[in-house]
């Protein structure tokens, strides 16, 4: 071995953390958070149904984490060795002033497929939480308006689920009049309705399923 | 409709759908609103009529093929998606990718910003009826097409690059007529200037309307051009180089009040960054191979599978079966001409994506649109639709 490779190593030996150790090491410690074996190439920790908002509130007030960058699902029905809870709800948050990246995973029962909201803490959580209960079937408990949103709405099954048939069709034809969405916006900005709107006559394409 | 307003006036409401089928929606987008002559006092958006199924539909295939289906997300710069995608999957794989390639992407990507922009403050002219920068946009657009068409085959589903590398190299005199293109869109973004920066009823139009606050467009997730409209300074080229970004001469463009005004002549100023760093690109692309000579990604040379053993296997392998990203989960994004493009990849080890999850930029801008355009009035509405460039490809997914 040369000199040269010998000063190398040394070097990596007497390199400090990085910031991602000191914040898992930082989180592990106050909520007893695991380290994800899986995910290899970023940051992220298993937290726990009750403590996960939390994690996540910590991040964002006292890390800077201002960003929900994303919420997504995964269905580890198939998953090679997995023996665990079957689904995962993963939130992306970002630090804007540093740029590092954490990722929070919190593991959900298929039975109990049922989390807390996150609509307080930023307001892009509303519809992100809409998509993971559209495509997965995870409910968010005290969410304002939890409706489907990329699927139409007498839509039945979550199709991102692996035991969704991807040949599978359904026949959709009526238009969602939205007048409850409306309303409830009219109200949210302090408006008291005395008299609702009533919905069109719903175009029906076809024959009704 | 009768409601009594927050002042205690009775108010008759006239409920109006906007779109989802409506030129000015420029895709297909539903704002459901409740209306007190012209202003807009509450509103409802809709999305999901171009949900195809993007995250089920990649399941069934192998990571290349994947790539076509990339292509239809934001279909106004496909090639931007190619990379996000490209660059997410080699991550998992740690592929080194030779120079020349990096150049390249760098080069088309800026491109697609161009064109992306291009179209986005064009049509949002249109809207407020400023037909004639529409023309004088389209025209330099039409010619990057035409460069698409000798690169790839194709003008907007280019699929042009790989994992770990390019669908081919660039053709001889690629650099000269790139050169050219940049000279008619300089002379087009300086046509439109002229036209508008000063124009009174422009500037009127568009001037502290919908304005979105540092903090609103930080709680919303924004990225990319509208969120440094609204003055944050954040750019993934920037503040997470990559492709060697950091090497590149050019400003982050930064708004100072987040109204229509700021996110039309953000995008503007942009692609004026981007012409400087293709030029600086143009001039560092030396000849070399385009693609990784990493077994696990590319193929071998025709010559070695012909003649030797181990390159053949490989050959089939790849093509029978497709390229193994380790078992994992990855997170990746890229600064695509809207805000953050991430890809957020699982792969069980197998030739097939597990799951991938997509986040389309302007998902997070459809989302603060109802809160935005409430208090203004209808016209306002479709200004500012157009100026926060909502893609339905990217959107329904």
């Amino acid at each position: 071995m040369s000199d040269e490779q010998v000063s190398d190593q040394v070097e990596e030996q007497v390199q400090e953390p990085s910031a991602d150790d000191v914040l898992a090491g930082e989180l592990s410690e106050l909520f007893a958070l695991q380290l994800d074996r899986l995910a290899q190439w970023d940051l992220c920790l298993i937290a726990e149904s009750d403590n996960f908002i939390d994690v996540l509130r910590y991040l964002r007030d006292k890390k800077s984490f201002a960003v929900l960058l994303d919420i997504t699902a995964v269905d580890y029905l198939s998953f090679p060795g997995h023996r665990d809870e079957r689904f995962a709800v993963v939130y992306l948050l970002k630090n804007l002033e540093t740029c590092q990246r954490i990722c929070i995973k919190v593991m959900v029962e298929e039975d109990e497929a049922r989390l807390q909201t996150v609509c307080r803490l930023w307001k892009n959580a509303n519809w992100l939480e809409r998509e993971v209960f559209d495509q997965y079937g995870i409910h968010f408990q005290g969410h304002p308006n939890l409706k489907r949103i990329l699927n139409h709405h007498q839509f039945v099954g979550h199709p991102l689920r692996k035991d969704y048939p991807v040949q599978k069709r359904q026949k959709l034809s009526v238009n969602d009049p939205m007048l409850d969405q409306l309303h409830q916006r009219l109200e949210e900005n302090g408006y008291i309705i005395i008299e609702e709107a009533k919905p069109g006559e719903s175009i029906q394409f076809g024959e009704q399923a | 409709m009768k409601v009594q307003a927050p002042d205690g006036q009775e108010l008759e409401l006239m409920t109006v759908n906007m779109g989802p089928s409506h030129p000015a929606t420029h895709g297909t987008l539903r704002i459901f609103t409740a209306l007190d002559g012209e202003n807009i006092v509450a509103s409802a958006c809709e999305m999901g009529y171009l949900h195809r199924g993007f995250e089920k539909m990649v399941e069934q295939g192998t990571f290349n093929q994947v790539l076509p289906y990339t292509d239809r997300l934001n279909y106004c710069s496909s090639i931007m998606n190619n990379i996000g995608f490209c660059k997410a999957v080699e991550k998992m794989f740690d592929v080194e990718l030779p120079e020349r390639c990096i150049t390249l992407r760098v080069i088309v990507a800026e491109l697609s910003r161009i064109i992306d922009h291009l179209v986005c403050v064009g049509t949002n002219l249109v809207d407020l009826g400023a037909l004639t920068n529409f023309w004088y946009f389209f025209n330099p657009r039409e010619e990057v097409y035409k460069i698409w068409e000798k690169l790839c085959g194709a003008r907007l589903t280019n699929t042009f690059t790989r994992i770990g590398g390019l669908y081919r190299d660039a053709y001889v005199g690629f650099e000269d007529e790139v050169s050219l293109v940049l000279k008619s869109i300089e002379s087009a973004i300086d046509d439109v200037r002229g036209l508008i920066e000063h124009n009174k009823i422009f500037v009127e139009r568009t001037r502290d309307v919908c304005v979105v606050s540092k903090e609103d467009a930080i709680s919303y997730g924004w990225t990319g051009p509208c969120l440094r409209a609204s003055g944050v300074d954040h750019d993934l080229r920037k503040d997470e180089p990559y492709y060697g970004y950091e090497t590149y001469d050019f400003d982050s463009v930064i708004g100072t009040t987040g109204d229509t005004f700021d996110r039309i002549m953000v995008r503007i100023y942009e692609m004026i960054e981007s012409i400087s760093i293709i030029r600086q690109a143009l001039e560092r692309l030396k000849p070399g191979p385009v693609n990784s000579t990493d077994a696990r990604v590319r193929l071998p040379n025709k010559d070695q599978v012909y003649h030797d053993m181990e390159a053949l296997i490989n050959q089939f392998k790849l093509i029978y079966e497709g390229v193994r990203p380790p078992m994992g989960q990855c997170y990746d994004a890229t600064e695509a001409a809207n805000g953050e493009l991430g890809f957020f990849i699982v792969s069980d080890g197998g030739t097939n994506p597990y799951k991938i999850k997509v986040r389309p930029p302007c998902f997070m801008q459809f989302a603060a649109f109802s809160d935005m355009i409430e208090q203004s009035q209808v016209a306002d509405a479709f200004a500012t639709l157009g100026s926060i460039n909502i893609i339905a490809g990217e959107l329904d997914r």
